[in-house]
């Protein structure tokens, strides 16, 4: 078993690999700030981030993805997070869950630095074991991407173009 | 009739027709070999594994799964149903669009956004729904591409990999009214977020794949990077997958191990972006599982054809396939392109329509080397040829030159006839360093004939006296047997005397069996396995009766005989046992030299080129024999260092039949290893198959290159003593 500091570095890596971010939060406060310095406009956030965060726009009830499409920042939240490959694993059975990490431009997903594992093969026993879970569960590795044009890499296609993760702890 | 569509024939010419094909493609391979190797070399260490142990133990995992499928197909069924899907086994391409079709128009459903799904190019979704009523969009960009110029995709992964930034602009511009910048490719990229949008506000349903079916939990696992998977899955009231059974897995524990191989192996990426687990109906919404067999059910009862259910669809087979590299997936395969796309067409789509692309696979086996779940894709391939063969597929020309090759004794008085004509020609010039100079059709301008030495190579060992030993190796004093093969016998008979003298120098006897012929590769390759039980049987008569060892210059006739032969007489004992007896003895020359008659170290002396490299026989590297790095057994007798080769074990573009079927891609894969010999700045390449040496020599003749091309055997005898 490595350590919580060998896990966030490894994390770390893996995100940068794939396009993503990271900044190290100390609260829920602090990934609020790092989230309203992005944009003028009001975050959006999940159910799942808007319980922790107690602020935000949530997504319309009855027609949740046209509510938020194309909003500049959407904040979620991540059940745990893998080193090994830098994902986060979302758990979202409803597209309302689903609505930030789908359509925002810029989204910022929050993890407990402790909820990191260490390598993919953690990630799914845990998947394994929550029947409910694997409902509707996506590990999201970076932003949106796509090399289909003469194979240029071109981040930020149907998805969010920016992936910010906000480790806390 | 669009690109993708037309026959056979007129693709190739297409594909040949468009200039930037070849270097794109080349281009992406090379790129793609650098990040995947990488990527399996950090996968290789984290886990401390090597990746043919990660892979056998991914292909175990799918071998026992389809071993009991119809127990998991229940399992997972059972689970996803307790989940709320609906599960449906369905036998044809028609059976799955009909259904499909049927929960359409029952829900008053017109429009269908698509994620990437092979299986759905498989059945001609698109197509079949338009035909009633349905429209179907996909929101993969590169599918969607090709959903707007009526193409099929030309890669399992990278669909679109054939279109030029000019041509999708065009068509992007078509579609969505406005004028796009070719050489903008975030603005046409960002297009496709605003232009598919609107499809997924107003579908009624979401059509994907799945890469796995975890039977578990009744799970699918879908593994994008654009996001459009998760939009066709949120949006629309009806989901469908369609997936085919031989994507079963057992547990969650099986799908990480999938993933391991799967992105690394397909887009070089430690995971994809999105990897999506989808268990059941999503609340309110219904969910669809069609289970496909179309084929795959008799694929798995084939004798050496059912691994090939194994396949992940990553498309690495065609990441590394020279030929692919020149044509490209709407030539190199049908609806599923590459070497996997070459076997397992005959079983989604018929022989016919697997037939014209397999005389473009050189057979190099480079495919399997980078095969995930490590599927014997070259001998598969061997395997469909032959039934296509069976089908009456074959060219008549190579059907008649195959007959004509069968008779030893015909081939011989044709070859002494080609000798005296090489003869007269050289008396009246025709003949320019060692080439005929003969006007070719300009198809064929890019290698030179070869004139015919006069004297064959078993004349020239034996019109000589022994050359007195020099040197103890372990099998000083036996007699050897010498194995010429029939090209290198005529077309390079130094090579076969150079042989003789490099094992007499080891203190043995050289014996060269009389009558002997042809092992029969040309005749298997090309699929005609009556012809070459014929010539393997004359070839086993003229060796067997004896224990000595067999040696020959031929890397690809001891592949032959090793891999080929128990293939031919599978279902006859008697043959089967006196082949055995055969290829028990039979060695590689370079093996042998580092073995049996090893020579020590430094003994050769140092030479008059300036400068060396070796280019080595793609079959023999890729299937790790023994003697297959002949620049090593080189440096270590000579000690004299090869220049660097790039991609050493690329194909040549000799390819037994194939150079002579489909001369453009002999001549476009001969171009990329001459441009890498070109590069290296030798003056001398040496190489170990006779049928390389002779291509790559009337190449570099052709193409007016200045580097001598050898067979090692050439080069290490000359540096033997004179005067021992």
């Amino acid at each position: 078993m490595i350590t919580l500091s060998d896990r966030i570095a490894l994390f770390a890596d893996g995100l940068q690999a794939a396009q993503g971010e990271l900044v190290q939060c100390s609260s829920w406060d602090d990934v609020w700030e790092h989230a309203v310095a992005l944009s003028d406009e009001t975050p959006v956030v999940s159910p799942a981030a808007y319980e922790q965060l107690q602020r935000g726009e949530l997504p319309d009830d009855t027609d949740p993805l046209r509510s938020i499409a194309d909003r500049s920042v959407g904040v979620t939240v991540a059940t745990l997070a893998v080193a090994e490959t830098g994902s986060v694993l979302l758990i979202e059975p409803t597209p309302r869950d689903r609505a930030i990490s789908l359509l925002t431009r810029h989204l910022i997903v929050a993890v407990s630095a402790e909820d990191i594992v260490e390598d993919l093969a953690e990630g799914f026993l845990w998947l394994g074991q929550q029947p409910r879970a694997a409902a509707y569960a996506t590990f999201v590795t970076g932003p949106s991407r796509t090399a289909d044009i003469e194979r240029s890499l071109t981040i930020g296609v149907q998805g969010p173009s920016r992936m910010t993760v906000a480790v806390l702890g | 009739m669009s690109a993708s569509t037309a026959p056979f024939k007129t693709r190739y010419r297409r594909s040949l027709s468009d200039p930037d094909l070849k270097p794109r493609l080349l281009d992406f391979q090379r790129s793609w070999r650098e990040s995947r190797d990488a990527q399996v070399q950090r996968l290789e260490q984290r886990t401390e594994q090597s990746f043919d142990e990660l892979r056998r133990d991914f292909a175990a995992v799918k071998d026992s799964t389809l071993e009991r499928l119809d127990d998991y197909i229940a399992e997972f069924r059972a689970n996803a149903e307790a989940a709320g899907a609906t599960v449906v086994e369905l036998s044809t391409a028609a059976e799955a669009v009909n259904y499909i079709a049927a929960v359409c128009k029952s829900r008053g459903i017109d429009l269908v956004v698509k994620s990437k799904s092979m299986v759905s190019e498989e059945i001609e979704l698109n197509h079949e729904l338009e035909q009633r009523g349905i429209t179907a969009i996909e929101t993969d960009l590169g599918e969607w591409l090709l959903q707007l110029a009526e193409e099929r995709p030309s890669h399992l992964v990278m669909p679109a990999i054939h279109q030029k930034r000019q041509y999708v602009a065009e068509i992007l511009g078509e579609e969505l009214g406005r004028e796009f910048d070719p050489d903008d490719i975030p603005a046409m990229v960002a297009s496709a977020r605003d232009g598919l949008r609107r499809h997924y506000l107003s579908a009624g349903a979401g059509l994907t794949g799945a890469n796995a079916l975890v039977a578990e939990t009744g799970s699918i696992m879908v593994v994008t990077n654009e996001g459009n998977m998760r939009l066709a899955t949120s949006l629309p009231d009806v989901h469908f997958v369609t997936a085919g059974i031989e994507k079963l897995i057992p547990s969650w524990a099986d799908a990480e191990r999938q993933l391991q191989l799967l992105p690394r192996s397909a887009t070089a990426q430690t995971l994809s972006t999105y990897t999506t687990c989808i268990t059941g109906a999503q609340p309110g919404k219904e969910m669809h599982i069609i289970l496909l067999d179309n084929g795959r059910r008799a694929m798995r009862e084939t004798n050496t054809i059912g691994d090939a259910l194994r396949c992940i669809r990553c498309g690495a087979c065609a990441n590394v396939c020279p030929p692919y590299q020149i044509v490209g997936g709407h030539t190199f395969g049908h609806i599923y392109t590459g070497a996997i796309g070459l076997v397992n067409t005959t079983f989604h789509h018929g022989v016919e329509e697997a037939a014209g692309p397999q005389g473009l696979c050189v057979s190099c086996g480079a495919c399997q080397t980078v095969c995930p779940v490590d599927i014997p894709l070259p001998q598969q391939i061997l395997e469909v040829r032959h039934r296509a063969h069976e089908g009456g597929h074959a060219p008549l020309w190579e059907r008649i030159a195959l007959r004509l090759w069968a008779r030893p004794r015909l081939f011989h008085h044709l070859m002494g006839l080609a000798a005296a004509g090489s003869g007269l020609a050289r008396l009246i010039g025709l003949v320019q360093r060692d080439h005929l100079r003969l006007p070719l059709p300009r198809r064929l301008g890019w290698r030179s004939v070869p004139a015919m030495p006069l004297r064959s190579g078993q004349t020239l060992i034996r019109s000589r006296r022994p050359l007195s030993h020099l040197w103890e190796s372990s099998s000083a004093g036996q007699t050897v047997d010498l194995f010429a093969q029939c090209l290198a016998d005529r077309l390079l008979p130094t090579a076969v005397d150079s042989a003789a003298r490099l094992i007499e120098a080891g203190g043995s006897s050289v014996n060269v069996p009389q009558s002997q012929h042809c092992c029969g590769l040309p005749a298997f390759d090309a699929g005609d396995w009556e012809t070459a039980r014929r010539m393997a049987k004359h070839t086993i008569e003229a060796l067997e009766g004896s224990e000595r060892q067999i040696v020959t210059t031929a890397p690809s006739c001891v592949i032959s005989m090793q891999d080929h032969w128990p293939r031919l007489f599978d279902h006859d004992p008697e043959w089967r046992d006196r082949a055995a007896a055969v290829s028990e003895r039979i060695h590689d020359l370079a093996e042998w030299l580092d073995g049996p008659g090893r020579l020590p170290d430094g003994c050769l002396s140092k030479g008059s080129s300036k400068s060396w490299t070796a280019h080595r026989f793609c079959q023999a590297s890729n299937r790790n024999d023994a003697g297959a790095r002949i620049d090593q057994l080189v440096e270590r007798l000579t000690g004299e260092t090869a220049k660097l080769l790039e991609e050493p074990e690329v194909c040549c573009g000799f390819g037994g039949l194939t150079s002579l079927a489909a001369p453009e891609v002999g001549e476009g894969i001969l171009e990329r290893k001459l441009a890498c010999v070109a590069e290296s700045g030798c003056d001398t390449l040496i190489t170990n198959n006779p049928g390389c040496v002779i291509h790559l020599r009337a190449g570099a003749n052709a193409s007016g290159t200045h580097h001598e091309t050898l067979h090692y055997a050439e080069f290490l005898a000359a540096r033997l003593p004179k005067n021992p």
